[in-house]
């Protein structure tokens, strides 16, 4: 039973125990990405790498078996730096997208793909979920919204880009023509109070958001009808006033107070910091005197605010929307009051779920590289609405929405590189390629898919159907940069998995090898 | 396109080798070697007939760069991409071959289906670099204005098959009227050495039919090659180099009459017309009679000590008897028969011999780890897989002193008890696979391997493998992972093979030379051995000198001497009367020590403190021409292109250096691109998993630190040294007459054709191939980066002796 300190920690192990095992032994964490319990350790990620007995060398963890008396530095500086730089140098050569371009693109950043991908299933009420998640007035933006998404689809670099736009009114319209529309979930009061100023859109998401977590929310406007922007700033014939009034409606009956007609003044406004737990302004362009009555630092674009917190210079008072800085797009304004509100949450002690946010991405599509997509996607052209300025009806959006390529990765909630590249903090650009390897997509087998530009080249496939007797399986071609994993003789996929398919899917530590169908589909 | 082909060969070719899975490698040369190349039906049959999976052989058939998957030409173009050859313009012969060939982009065989032109990496015969092999004919000195010459002069050749052919059969034992002999080692092949001996034996068996006519091996003079000694009783041995075929009958001549008056007239008159038809061979060839007293060759000769290459240019590399009369077995007689295994050890240990193969691990050690492991069997292995482009000395070991690299090995063997063994050998190097097999052939039929060696109940049967193409298999775990047939990928150690190696049992790897050091050790006593040299670095070292110096070749040197002394003393400096810019020291795993810093020793340590490492023993000189970020580019492609791909910081991280090199040769560099490539650097060196990675960045980290401002330049979009293509302009001074020359030899018209009035390059035409440079007369051929004239060519146009106009 050797003995060994693991970054000060003494511990004593099993004979034949590796670094890892007797890390993991003592809580501390170590990622792992190429590494399987019960397959043989292949030493290729180096992402678990450690420094032993003060050595400059690093050791993978996962293989090196501890000696008595060894010292194991398991997180310090040097160690996670060389961490960052292995998840770096495999980011450098992933081809492909964490989640669609178009969501990426959205200033709502909203989950698009899975939206289409439920209005594909027919399921409306999922995708009405989905949507709300991140935009509380889809009825509106779906129809004033300059859709910043379908630039970014990839389906366009084939011919056109899904009409996203349309797709998402077409579910908000369903939602709203129901007896009962959608209502979130809401958490129970907390006894916090939020003062909102303005009920433009960004006040509007806020107020929705922050209703979920059980804070009680009062929005103050200086005009008689909510709505802000909303109201004078679009055509009535592209914005029907019922259709925002139907989703204001909605956010109103969450429990959200309007104190319309009230011109928040400086006194006001110190009575409001007084009275509630936070402030939120969200007031739109504002005249200097009105900012400046309120006594926070501003610049020439607007008030200044923490990047991360929304907070102004004044403690417990946030800004969000134009207010900060006029982009006069209802969308950002919406995306501007979801991120407030929790930022406030998180002020207030509430537990807010971390959103991933790294992203590989592909960047532009080479010639070619669109027609890998297309083989999942329906391969007509844009469906259009009957005349300009309408929706899709249901069956329409269904066709629509099967034009999607599914570009956004099978394994993005749970594939290691992205969750390690989010926690150390990796940057995909750090070490650009002169020229990046093509995106290709091998759908050969009834409930596989495979994106060889994701593989990490980690050899788990191959010694899972060699060692499950696969007589066919899977093996490394090629050498050095160019290694990939095959099928031999370049035979179909199909027979190279023919029994160890969700083994090596469950196994793959990234969306390299992916399951066709399950959760959303396709 | 369907195969059609006919499978039943391989069946015979699977009985022959066998069916277990180990013997994937030998078969699939096998396969290649039958087909020219592998088609897949005859892969398919493998598995269906052996224990060999698909995906064994998928792996295996796509890890070596030996296996090819496609047809290819009739003929196959080598060029060779080493480390001289580079230096010497080996990309601009390979873009002149395939401008030749007219080969487009991502095509390698021309249309005609003749030739497949490849790139390897080194064919071991740097002194003639760059050197371009087509089948098994070499050619050495090439440059890009003659490659046509080259490839009519092969298909001449092949019209010409009809010839007789000789093989390496021995005449028999002559008086002792004289002895001719002849160098055999690879470069004498390449420069033509066999034309000569066949030239030779006809002119012997017409002079002086009783001479003996003897192939010797490597002297180590490659620069000089072919060489050819004639030794005659009562006079001083008389040598010759840099002969041609033709020369052959007036050097037999000079020595020895023919018998009768009949005969000389005979002579006569065939040398007067020979002369007149040899007159216009396509390259004259210089030559001179040179002795070994001439201060140069004592030079090359004199600082060194030969151990490992005892007794060179005088054995028959296959003449056991010579090698035995020559002290041959007389260390492995004593140490069966008088020395125990641990008292064999101790003398190793006493010598302070290290590895050969670069790390320089203590060899006694390493061999006590082995003997005392636990398990039988024990494995030997010899590491004969010499890779490094710019090194050539196993290559030279393996076919010169094959006994003696035997001998070393039986030695070890004996030391660990190990009883049986491999020498994995490297595919490039034909003739050495050729020669040892004929040596352990000699030494089984004499009692000097297999069972009861010299009587003493020790046994060991070795065995040869041929490697592949990986130089990553010159990595102890990866050659054994080779030799049981799988991808050559290196493995974590600990566990060392001394411990659990091949098979999982205790394995003793060596290289080369660390082995034909041995006998030496064996014979002369360990304290002999350790006299030479350093403290810590004991005895000598074989290096392959090349590059830009005069003198190449391969050299055994003592430790201790410094890079000075072997660049000036032993190499004659410089060529072409150029400056020493740098050593590079240790090939793709080494650095480049600095013109300053020259007086270091050869010294393990010495070395590594200079941010070098001994490696396998290449030394690449380079002169001023030389751009040193080009040489940085040139080892990372290597590297690179040798990565097995097992880890991270190897595989992407070599290829994410080699792109921002490219980007400074390209001049696309940014200055943020500097400090990427060094955290690089240091990060692959330290989190590599093997040797290959973990040095791969020491040919960059060494540059930095010594010629940080050609880096910068290169950012800044110039080439000093006026090599990198991208960054560089030919132009034509005034000093132009008009002759045309230039014009004549451009390949891509870039130079109109205007006699008598002054030339002009069209820059965009212009491939840099400096073919203009090399014929204009007047030196009025000039190159410029970032608008200035590049440093080394600012001499005045006379100054190459010609008269300016």
């Amino acid at each position: 039973m050797p003995d060994l300190v693991i970054d000060g920690r003494p511990t004593t192990v099993p004979d034949g125990s590796t670094i890892l095992d007797a890390a993991r032994s003592l809580g501390i964490e170590i990622p792992t990405l190429c590494y399987s319990k019960g397959i043989a350790a292949g030493t290729s990620c180096y992402v678990c790498a450690v420094r032993v007995d003060d050595g400059e060398n690093l050791v993978p963890s996962c293989a090196t078996q501890v000696r008595d008396g060894m010292t194991v530095d398991a997180t310090g500086d040097a160690v996670v730096e060389a961490r960052r730089m292995a998840l770096e140098l495999l980011l450098s050569d992933h081809i492909g997208d964490c989640v669609g371009p178009c969501e990426t693109i959205c200033p709502a950043h909203m989950d698009i793909p899975r939206m289409v991908r439920e209005i594909a299933d027919g399921d409306m009420t999922a995708a009405i979920r989905t949507v709300k998640a991140h935009i509380p007035l889809p009825a509106v933006l779906g129809r004033i919204c300059p859709a910043p998404c379908e630039k970014g689809c990839r389906r366009g670099t084939h011919d056109e880009a899904v009409s996203i736009m349309l797709l998402k009114r077409a579910v908000a319209d369903a939602d709203l023509a129901m007896e009962q529309p959608f209502q979130p979930a809401c958490l129970s009061e907390s006894g916090k109070r939020v003062a909102i100023i303005g009920s433009g859109p960004a006040g509007l998401s806020a107020a929705y958001y922050l209703s979920q977590r059980g804070h009680a929310c009062t929005i103050y406007d200086e005009h008689d009808k909510p709505g802000g922007k909303l109201l004078d700033g679009v055509s009535r014939e592209l914005l029907p006033l019922p259709v925002l009034e139907a989703e204001i409606a909605v956010i109103s009956s969450l429990g959200v107070e309007f104190r319309l007609g009230e011109r928040v003044e400086a006194t006001a406004f110190a009575g409001l910091r007084q009275e509630f737990d936070a402030v939120l302004i969200a007031a739109g362009e504002l005249p200097d005197d009105i900012r400046s009555a309120w006594d926070v630092t501003c610049s020439a674009k607007g008030i200044n605010v923490d990047s991360q917190s929304a907070e102004t210079s004044l403690a417990g008072v946030f800004a969000a929307g134009d207010v900060v800085r006029s982009v006069r797009r209802a969308v950002n304004a919406v995306a501007a009051g979801r991120g407030a509100a929790l930022a406030i949450c998180r002020s207030l002690g509430t537990d807010v779920q971390a959103e991933l946010s790294f992203n590989s991405t592909i960047g532009k599509l080479k010639p070619g590289e669109a027609e890998e997509f297309m083989p999942e996607a329906a391969p007509h052209g844009r469906v259009e609405a009957v005349a300009d300025g309408d929706g899709l009806t249901g069956p329409d959006a269904q066709r629509e929405s099967r034009r999607c390529l599914h570009c956004d990765c099978r394994a993005a909630d749970d594939c290691g590189l992205r969750i390690y590249a989010e926690k150390l903090g990796a940057k995909q650009r750090r070490f650009r390629p002169t020229e990046r390897s093509l995106f290709r997509q091998i759908r050969q087998h009834a409930s596989v898919v495979y994106e060889p530009g994701k593989c990490i080249k980690c050899g788990l496939c191959t010694r899972i159907t060699e060692t499950r007797g696969e007589e066919l399986g899977l093996s490394f071609v090629g050498r050095g940069f160019d290694v990939h994993v095959g099928v031999p003789f370049s035979d179909a996929l199909s027979a190279a998995l023919t029994k160890t398919a969700e083994e090596c899917v469950s196994t793959c530590p990234t969306g390299a090898l992916a399951a066709l169908g399950g959760q959303n589909q396709c | 396109m369907s195969e059609h082909i006919d499978i039943t060969p391989v069946d015979a070719i699977v009985a022959e080798i066998g069916r277990d899975p180990q013997f994937v490698i030998p078969i699939l040369q096998a396969i290649q070697a039958h087909y020219r190349y592998l088609p897949q039906a005859a892969l398919r049959r493998v598995c269906e007939i052996s224990e060999i999976t698909p995906s064994a052989v998928t792996g295996v058939s796509t890890f070596y760069s030996q296996f090819r998957h496609q047809p290819v030409g009739d003929h196959m173009v080598h060029v060779c991409v080493g480390t001289a050859c580079h230096v010497k313009g080996a990309e601009r012969v390979h873009d002149a071959i395939r401008r030749e060939l007219g080969l487009e982009e991502g095509q390698d065989t021309d249309s005609a289906g003749r030739f497949t032109v490849q790139k390897v990496a080194c064919l071991g015969c740097c002194t003639l670099a760059p050197v371009v092999q087509i089948d098994d004919v070499t050619y050495g000195h090439v440059s890009p204005d003659c490659v046509d010459r080259i490839l009519l002069d092969f298909l001449s050749r092949e019209k010409d098959d009809n010839r007789k052919r000789r093989t390496d059969g021995e005449r028999a034992a002559a008086v002792d009227l004289g002895e001719i002999r002849i160098g055999l080692g690879s470069c004498c092949v390449a420069s033509g050495s066999g034309d000569v001996r066949d030239a030779l034996e006809d002119a012997v068996a017409e002079i002086a039919p009783d001479v003996q006519v003897k192939r010797v091996g490597c002297v180590g003079m490659c620069h000089r090659t072919p060489l050819l000694e004639v030794v005659k009783a009562g006079e001083d041995p008389a040598l010759y180099a840099r002969i041609g075929a033709e020369d052959v009958r007036d050097i037999v001549l000079n020595h020895f009459q023919p018998d009768s008056l009949l005969g000389r007239l005979k002579v006569g008159a065939g040398r007067w017309l020979e002369t007149l038809y040899t007159d216009e061979t396509w390259e004259p060839v210089t030559r001179y009679a040179i002795d070994v007293r001439d201060p140069p060759v004592a030079a090359f000769l004199g600082r060194q000590r030969h151990l490992a290459t005892e007794c060179c240019g005088v054995l028959d590399p296959t003449d056991l008897d010579e090698y035995r009369e020559s002290n041959g077995y007389a260390a492995l007689a004593r140490g069966l028969t008088e020395l125990t295994p641990e008292q064999v050890i101790g003398e190793v240990l006493k010598s302070g011999l290290r590895g050969r193969g670069g790390a320089g691990f203590p060899t006694g050690r390493k061999w006590t780890f082995v003997r005392e492991a636990k398990g039988t069997p024990k494995y030997i292995v010899c590491n004969g897989d010499e890779g490094d482009p710019g090194a050539f000395m196993d290559r030279m070991l393996l076919e010169s002193y094959p006994y003696r690299v035997l001998e070393g090995m039986a030695l070890a063997a004996y030391a660990v008890g190990a009883n049986e063994g491999v020498l994995y050998i490297r595919a490039e190097y034909p003739l050495a696979v050729r020669r040892v097999q004929e040596a352990l052939l000699r030494c089984e039929e004499e009692g000097l391997l297999g069972d009861d060696i010299l009587g003493t109940g020790f046994s060991l049967h070795l065995r040869i493998m041929e490697g592949a193409g990986a130089f990553v298999c010159g990595e102890e775990t990866a050659l054994l992972a080779s030799i049981e047939g799988k991808r050559g990928m290196p493995r974590l150690r600990p566990p060392f093979p001394a411990e659990k190696g091949l098979w999982g049992q205790p394995t003793l790897v060596n290289n080369c030379e660390t082995y034909a050091l041995v006998p030496w050790v064996l014979r002369e006593g360990g304290e002999s051995f350790a006299a030479m040299g350093t403290e810590r670095s004991t005895g000598t070292k074989v290096f392959s000198l090349a590059g830009k110096i005069a003198r190449g070749g391969l050299i055994e040197v003592p430790m201790g001497i410094t890079l000075r002394e072997i660049v000036e003393d032993v190499g004659g400096g410089i060529a072409e009367g150029r400056q020493l810019k740098a050593v590079q020291v240790g090939g793709p795993s080494g650095g480049c020590v600095p013109e300053a810093l020259a007086d270091t020793p050869v010294d393990y340590e010495a070395l590594i403190s200079v941010g070098a490492m001994m490696g396998s023993g290449g030394l690449v000189v380079l002169d001023e021409t030389d751009c040193i970020v080009d040489i940085a580019r040139y080892f990372l492609t290597f590297t690179q292109e040798q990565s097995c791909g097992k880890c991270t910081f190897c595989r992407i991280g070599t290829r994410r250096m080699l792109d921002i090199l490219e980007r400074l040769c390209e001049g696309g560099g940014k200055p943020a691109d500097l400090v990427a490539l060094e955290d690089l650097a240091v990060t692959i060196k330290r989190g590599s998993l093997c040797g290959l990675g973990k040095t791969a960045p020491n040919p960059v980290l060494s540059t930095l630190k010594y010629f940080r401002e050609e880096y910068d330049a290169h950012v800044e979009g110039r080439c000093p040294a006026g090599s990198c293509s991208a960054l560089i302009r030919y132009g034509i001074t005034d000093a132009c007459i008009g002759c045309t020359r230039c014009a004549q030899q451009c390949p891509t018209d870039a130079i109109a054709f205007t006699p008598y009035e002054r030339h002009r390059v069209n820059d965009e035409a212009c491939v840099r191939c400096g073919a203009c440079k090399t014929v204009c007369p007047q030196n009025a051929v000039i190159i410029t980066s970032g608008g200035k004239r590049v440093e080394w060519d600012q001499e005045p146009a006379d100054a190459k002796g010609n008269a300016h106009a």
